[in-house]
């Protein structure tokens, strides 16, 4: 009965096609997630390459006779690179000692905030930016202490799961008591565009579909500052974000504090004095031809063609995937609005192995943190096309939110919640099925 | 500047033990690291890594990074005190110089055992003990072997072998005055070919080039993906590409040139401790070691470290006792931007029409005439090596650092008409010859 169920659930696997297209670029070496769509214009290829330098940018404190100048007052790193290395993904600190390279911490008290978000820490804001301009003092330093715990799979196998605790010092605007945290890692931007040109009737199709293991998923509603308006959340582990081009003025103003037509206002708070008065160049320090370079760039990021989809050992795990459930929420295929703004990326099927909902994934990944209309134990699925590139890419890979995973197993074996059912299953399976399922995520 | 934020470190520390709810404060009795204050233009990469390594090596200091280009350093740098900076660490030997004339330095004092102060006719260490080279990047040609296959046409060896009319088009040159590397490389083909010779070559191998400018393509994506066949660049640039994957090779010809990233320490420095630390940690073994990083690809300045350097990494150390590194940079630091200037007026401002001259002067000589009174015109520059070095001129133009944009003066306005007539001149040779 129950095994019947199980493989009646591999139908909703279409399986994907494997070929390059104008979107997919069939290249496994370091430079995977930095190569430009094939199908791109020679203007929106101009526009790639103009975005791809404000990308790798390093901004500087002004004044200064630079492009990039703004830097601040208070900021996380320079560069977007920095965070998203190799357009990839980010890591946490290797010792309790190290900071934080490219992750951060999200910030709020409770209550609700302006237009329904998180209600920002009166002196610290939304984020923890460590970094200060000359003159501004930092708001401080976070590191992370590993909490661990083992679990025993059905054949015996010991497997350490670690959980991080946050630990503030230095604080240079009073306490934090009370604070609600998130710590994030930065997430791979390859085929974000794609992603951002997903409809939301497509969303709302996912949602209604009854769908096996007590599995649901729902979409976050956020604010759009552009539209002034609720829109729906597309970007971000908690699919925090409405698109791509808020994602990156956001990330600007939140990041790097660099202000831009969407965000022209600086982010200090009423207690951050030194912020406030702090020397700025010309406003906003982002143009809106920047912005939209930027945005280009990221859209435009061809994701990785699969590799190795021939081989008996993927071939088996791709099975399992599907067979575990795993599929219900990490979707094979999606498919862009056909009426999309960028025709590029308008009506193609796509694989991101993402339903881009959210989904309880209960207490054990819970950051205890509401982001909108997302609680602390929901998460957007993360796509996983390019996955098995990250190790190559980013040197030592980890997953989650907050990078706990050291690899795929772990990362599974946290799931809880709606996919509480999926997990277990993966609990049950031998080696071999385990590593038919690793080389199957290695070939995505 | 810096006396203000390290204030603000210690206040930082007194306030900051206040626990977070779900959050633990350190157990132990915690110092906070008092920050080493690093002004620099090196790729975040470079940063990422010296940042984590140090900091563990030291944990009790923190580097606080300040990003500037050179010519927006330089200012900063000149501000009482060096503005609170702790150290410079850059690839900009006119800024180090300079500020080094202006009493921004204090001796640097790093052990210099199993360092070398010269490679080839390049200093790596200040003679008087200011600063010290801390890696090194060469000059040469990214090729894509494979396209000059399908031309028919041999690696490129030196810079003379970029004159093969087939190559038209398929070079990448980056704009010497907009491009912070490419002054060097002018002026390198000047000193190793002479004035005229070199200038000849520039205005050959210009007419056969594509331009590249700052923040449009990187001449990686140009060679990579076949658009060009060589570009010129600088060997890191490259490099990581190369570590990463992309079907590029890098050849460092046989008239070569080294850029020195350099590192001092200012005379005003809040933390000399920490800065010394630092400018011992990037030039220990360890520190070293980093820039061979795929991401990085820098050359060591430490002879010792490329011992343990894959076979296939460069060795410019080797490559210099066959005199493939006697440019001589202290002759270059004065005419850098001044060789910018002249190239944009003579090459890259009527660049369009440069190209086309060129190519019929090619076809014309590939039908067997003789065409070297129309060849003359385009390879004579506007001034020549004496003029050039009128000390007037120069300091014109010295002050000026990468990046700085200068306004067409009386000056420049003479080279252009200069350059203008020429080009006439060239035209109307062209124009007979075919007749
Ligand atoms: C301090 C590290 C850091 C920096 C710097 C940074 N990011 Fe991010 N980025 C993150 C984190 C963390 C997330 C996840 C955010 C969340 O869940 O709220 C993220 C998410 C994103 C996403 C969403 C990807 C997806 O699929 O949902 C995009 C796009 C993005 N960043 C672009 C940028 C741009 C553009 C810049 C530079 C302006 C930038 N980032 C700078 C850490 C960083
Ligand atoms: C109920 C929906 C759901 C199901 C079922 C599910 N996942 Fe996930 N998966 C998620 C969410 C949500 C996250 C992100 C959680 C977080 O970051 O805290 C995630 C994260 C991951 C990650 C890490 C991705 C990254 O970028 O860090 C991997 C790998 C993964 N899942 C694999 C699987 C596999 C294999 C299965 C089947 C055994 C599975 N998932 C079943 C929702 C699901």
């Amino acid at each position: 009965m129950k095994r019947s169920r199980w493989l009646g659930l591999a139908g909703l696997i279409l399986i994907a096609p494997v070929l390059a297209d104008d979107v997919t670029i069939a290249d496994a070496s370091r430079e995977a997630f930095s190569q430009p769509m094939s199908g791109l214009s020679e203007t929106e290829l101009a526009a790639f390459m103009r975005g791809r330098t404000l990308f790798r940018q390093a901004w500087v404190v002004s004044p200064a006779q630079d492009i990039a100048a703004g830097l601040g007052p208070l900021y996380n790193r320079l560069s977007c690179i920095a965070c998203h290395a190799k357009n990839g993904r980010g890591q946490p600190p290797e010792t309790p000692a190290d900071r934080m390279q490219s992750m951060l911490v999200r910030l709020s008290v409770p209550g609700v905030g302006p237009h329904g978000g998180p209600n920002p820490h009166p002196a610290y804001g939304d984020q923890f930016n460590e970094e200060g301009v000359p003159g501004v003092p930092g708001e401080g330093r976070v590191n992370l202490r590993w909490d661990e715990k083992v679990v025993v799979l059905a054949d015996g196998t010991k497997v350490s799961l670690r959980q991080p605790r946050l630990v503030f010092t230095e604080l240079a605007y009073g306490p934090l008591d009370g604070a609600l945290t998130s710590p994030r890692i930065a997430q791979p931007v390859y085929g974000s565009g794609l992603l951002d040109a997903v409809s939301e009737s497509t969303l709302f199709a996912l949602v209604a579909e009854t769908k096996p293991d007590g599995v649901k998923g729902r979409v976050n509603w956020v604010w759009n500052a552009a539209k002034g308006g609720i829109a729906l959340g597309r970007l971000g582990w908690k699919a925090n974000m409405p698109d791509l081009r808020q994602q990156s003025a956001g990330a600007m103003i939140g990041d790097l504090g660099i202000t831009s037509p969407l965000f022209p206002k600086q982010n200090c708070t009423p207690a951050q004095t030194a912020c406030q008065q702090a020397a700025l160049g010309p406003q906003p320090e982002l143009s809106t031809a920047q912005l939209n370079d930027l945005v280009a760039y990221q859209a435009h990021l061809a994701v990785p063609a699969r590799r190795d989809t021939e081989s008996p050992a993927v071939k088996a795990g791709e099975a399992r995937f599907a067979q575990m459930g795993c599929a219900v929420c990490h979707r094979p295929t999606l498919h862009t609005d056909a009426k999309a703004a960028d025709p590029l990326l308008a009506g193609r099927e796509i694989h991101p192995y993402s339903d881009l909902l959210l989904h309880d994934m209960g207490t054990g990944l819970s950051d205890g943190r509401p982001d909108f209309m997302a609680s602390g134990q929901e998460w957007r699925t993360p796509p996983l096309w390019g996955i098995g590139l990250a190790g190559k890419i980013n040197g030592k890979v980890f997953f989650l939110h907050d990078g706990r995973a050291r690899n795929y197993e772990e990362a599974i074996l946290w799931h809880g919640g709606e996919a509480r059912v999926a997990r277990d299953r993966f609990a049950k399976l031998g080696a071999s099925d385990r590593m038919a399922l690793q080389a199957f995520l290695d070939s995505l | 500047m810096q006396s203000n934020s390290h204030d603000a470190g210690r206040r930082r520390f007194l306030t900051g033990l206040a626990g977070v709810t779900g959050a633990l404060a350190f157990g132990k009795a915690y110092a906070a690291p008092r920050p080493v204050v690093v002004m620099t233009s090196y790729q975040g990469e470079v940063m990422d890594r010296f940042e984590a390594a140090f900091e563990r090596a030291h944990p009790e200091y923190r580097l606080n990074i300040l990003w500037r280009m050179p010519h927006d350093a330089l200012p900063w740098l000149e501000k009482p005190e060096q503005g609170g900076v702790d150290v410079y660490w850059a690839a900009s030997p006119r800024n180090f110089e300079r500020l080094k004339k202006e009493g921004a330095w204090r001796k640097l004092g790093v052990d210099s055992a199993g360092l070398t102060d010269k490679i080839g006719k390049n200093r790596l260490a200040d003679a008087d003990g200011y600063f010290r080279a801390t890696e090194m990047a060469g000059y040469g040609f990214a090729v894509n072997t494979s396209r000059l296959a399908k031309l028919g046409l041999p690696v490129p060896a030196d810079w003379n072998d970029l004159t093969a009319p087939k190559l038209a088009g398929l070079i990448a040159l980056p704009i010497p005055s907009r491009v912070g590397f490419a002054p060097v490389m002018v002026d390198i083909v000047l000193q190793a070919y002479g004035w005229e010779k070199g200038w000849a070559l520039w205005s050959e191998i210009a007419g056969l080039s594509v331009l590249v400018d700052r923040g449009s393509t990187f001449v990686t994506d140009e060679i990579a993906s076949g658009r060009a066949a060589v570009g010129l660049s600088i060997d890191f640039f490259v490099a990581s590409a190369i570590a990463n994957g992309s079907p590029i090779r890098f050849v460092y010809p046989g008239h070569g040139g080294i850029n020195p990233g350099q590192i001092a320490i200012t005379a005003g420095a809040p933390n000399p401790d920490g800065a010394q630390a630092f400018a011992a940690f990037v030039l220990s073994e360890a520190g070293q070691r980093l820039l061979a990083d795929p991401d990085i690809r820098k050359l060591p300045v430490r002879p010792a470290v490329y011992a343990g350097l894959p076979a296939d990494y460069p060795r410019p150390f080797v490559a210099a006792e066959r005199g493939a590194y006697d440019y001589d940079e202290s002759v270059g630091l004065n005419r850098l931007t001044l060789l910018g200037q002249v190239f944009d007026a003579m090459l890259i401002r009527r660049h369009g029409e440069l190209v086309g001259l060129w190519q019929r002067l090619h076809t014309a000589e590939a039908a067997g005439k003789d065409m070297s009174a129309v060849r003359r015109e385009l390879c004579t520059p506007p001034l020549t090596e004496l003029e050039a070095a009128d000390p007037a001129l120069m300091r014109l133009y010295r002050d000026k650092v990468e990046g700085a944009t200068t306004a067409p003066g009386d000056v420049e306005a003479r080279w252009n008409a200069l350059c203008d007539s020429h080009i006439a001149r060239a035209m109307q040779g062209l124009a007979e010859a075919v007749a």
